[in-house]
């Protein structure tokens, strides 16, 4: 908030000056405040996660005294964390991989017309936000290919992501047709050609898809409710419910599970914040 | 029909190659999300139920009669459908106002920009069983901090276990928390696409920060104000995540969201109508919630074309 620095080159009257750092000052203030509705929740999970039992019953919102890690211990045990986390990584590892592998087959050759009626498949893809739920015919086809309470089922419904095919297809677009022209005449073959050429070269874009495609399959709670009630089987999102149903005052014991579960969230969304912002801007384009 | 480019990869009889390549991605999508979803209306004719073994029989239109006109439930029904109208609106408007705020602040690039855009943005990443955890927590009823807060005003409130009423209130709030950093972000775009001169012409010309808004930056970020109304009315017309994290489907308090998920999947309840997992009922209300995202969708997007095409041409 300094007005030295900020001052510009030219001479500025005093009053334009003066104006201009009044309202940098209540920008700064607004900001402030906003981030302070933001801050409060994390910060209370963080601030809970070191209290006692008691301490949380006499005033859950005073300040920890002491850094205590029983919590964390207690939550990682009783709440079965290691199962559940466990689960999430294997599901969001074996879906996301997959649907990269398979998504930059469906957007390339649709994005160089190289299949007919590509226009058609891409709509395919575009209109999926607007149709209705598959959850009920999605479920009556797991029950009868008794896929239901199986890790591959629940693996199997989240191989789709129509948004990363619209980034990727608008991707490859501006990828120069030179490339496949000069490939043909070295006798590069098609398979290899996408392996070996379209994937390193959509890396950006590709870069953003899996991220936002494992953030989908890491937070779905919905779909774990639906189809994977034994607890072994159990994601780390839906494990958190189960737990707080159970100890559904325990607050300390769940702010500790919270905070384990959120705080690589956060480290992983820093070191990756570009690519999640790049892809929500391109998924956000309309075409 | 093509256009003037053609696939000439490998020898003549490998044409089938890409095709062969791009199935495994295109089934996927087919069998588990398209196909499901336009199976949607075949089931929404029929009594299917979730259990396992029970058969499907074709009962036309009675479950549309049943939500609309006839069933126990039509005045529910009603109040679910106005009530996801209500939540959606207020949803929209709140967000786009706060999104475009927050993106405004950050435009001016004052200190510590960076971190502020950072912590907005962290809830969109933290999905719905973190939030709602966290926020109840936050509204915790016993003395928490939000408690707290209101006691300087010497106020009171049950929070999410007060009346439906109360706590629909708070969902639409914690629902516009988590997802505003996409707004915002939405809106940031566009603004880096306005350039600076325009404003400071403006500003030499003695327009005053509002007018400046008003009349060069406001009209110049439509693209990203329409992308922006059109993403959060559809979301939030189909929004019931953090409904069933937070509560659960809970009377007086249902989006048609949840109430198909509780049509079709609830199990246990007081109400007989739906203790059995009435899929094809639960169909039907699906049905339902699409036709009504397919109309507001596409009017939204209409009006908002026109008004972009009065503004930028």
């Amino acid at each position: 908030m300094s007005s030295i620095l900020d001052a510009p080159a030219q001479a500025v009257s005093g009053s334009e000056s003066r104006r201009r750092l009044g309202s940098k000052i209540v920008a700064m203030l607004a900001l402030v405040l906003i981030a302070l509705l933001y801050l409060g929740p994390l910060l209370t999970v963080v601030n809970v996660s070191l209290k006692s039992k008691q301490n949380f019953n006499l005033n859950p919102t005073a300040l920890a005294t002491e850094l205590r890690i029983d919590n964390f211990a207690e939550a990682w045990q009783r709440a079965s964390f290691p199962v559940y986390i466990t689960n999430s990584i294997l599901y969001t590892a074996a879906a996301t991989l997959i649907y990269a592998a398979t998504a930059v087959f469906v957007a390339f050759p649709i994005s160089r017309k190289y299949v007919r009626a590509s226009g058609f498949l891409l709509t395919l893809f575009i209109i999926a936000m607007f149709l209705p739920s598959a959850m009920i015919p999605q479920f009556q086809m797991m029950l009868h290919l008794g896929l239901y309470n199986t890790r591959i089922g629940y693996i199997l419904l989240f191989l789709v992501n129509p948004m990363g095919i619209i980034i990727l297809v608008n991707y490859i677009t501006s990828l120069p047709r030179e490339l496949d022209e000069a490939a043909t005449m070295d006798g590069c073959g098609y398979p290899r050609f996408v392996a070996q050429v379209v994937f390193p070269l959509v890396k950006p874009a590709l870069a953003s898809v899996i991220v936002l495609h494992a953030i989908g399959v890491w937070n779905d709670y919905a779909t774990a409710l639906i189809y994977l009630p034994k607890k072994a089987f159990m994601p780390i999102t839906r494990g958190l419910m189960v737990f707080y149903g159970q100890y559904g005052n325990d607050w300390t014991t769940l702010s500790a599970a919270i905070l384990m579960l959120m705080v690589p969230m956060v480290v992983l969304f820093l070191a990756l914040q570009r690519w999640i912002i790049d892809g929500i801007l391109a998924g956000s384009v309309r075409g | 029909m093509r256009q003037g480019y053609s696939y000439s990869f490998g020898s003549r009889g490998s044409k089938f190659i890409p095709y062969l390549l791009l199935a495994p991605g295109l089934i996927f999508y087919l069998v588990f999300s398209l196909g499901p979803s336009v199976a949607t209306a075949g089931y929404s004719f029929t009594d299917a139920s979730g259990l396992v073994g029970s058969k499907a029989n074709w009962i036309g239109l009675d479950n549309y009669k049943e939500f609309l006109f006839m069933g126990a439930n039509v005045r529910d029904n009603l109040e679910i459908t106005l009530r996801t109208l209500l939540f959606s609106v207020i949803v929209t408007i709140v967000q786009t106002a706060f999104g475009l705020l927050a993106a405004l602040l950050l435009d001016m690039r004052l200190k510590l920009s960076n971190f502020f855009r950072t912590l907005f943005f962290l809830p969109v990443i933290l999905g719905a069983t973190i939030i709602g955890l966290m926020w109840t927590l936050f509204l915790y009823p016993l003395g928490g901090p939000a408690q707290q807060l209101l006691g300087l005003f010497r106020l009171h409130s049950e929070f999410l276990g007060g009346p439906p009423s109360t706590v629909f209130y708070w969902i639409i709030w914690i629902q516009i928390w988590a997802n505003m950093g996409i707004t915002m972000i939405i809106f940031l775009g566009g603004l880096q696409t306005v350039p600076n001169e325009l404003r400071e012409a403006a500003r030499i010309d003695g327009a005053n920060g509002w007018q400046v808004f008003r009349n060069v930056t406001f009209p110049l970020i439509t693209p990203s104000f329409n992308t922006n109304i059109l993403l959060e009315t559809i979301g939030s017309l189909q929004a019931w995540q953090l409904f069933l994290v937070i509560k659960g489907p809970t009377n007086g308090l249902n989006v048609l969201g949840i109430w198909v998920y509780a049509l079709a999947f609830g199990r246990q309840s007081n109400n007989p109508t739906q203790a059995a997992m009435r899929q094809g009922y639960g169909a039907a209300a699906s049905m339902v919630l699409f036709v009504i995202v397919l109309i507001i969708g596409l009017t939204a997007q209409r009006l908002l074309a026109r008004r972009e095409r009065g503004i930028l041409g």
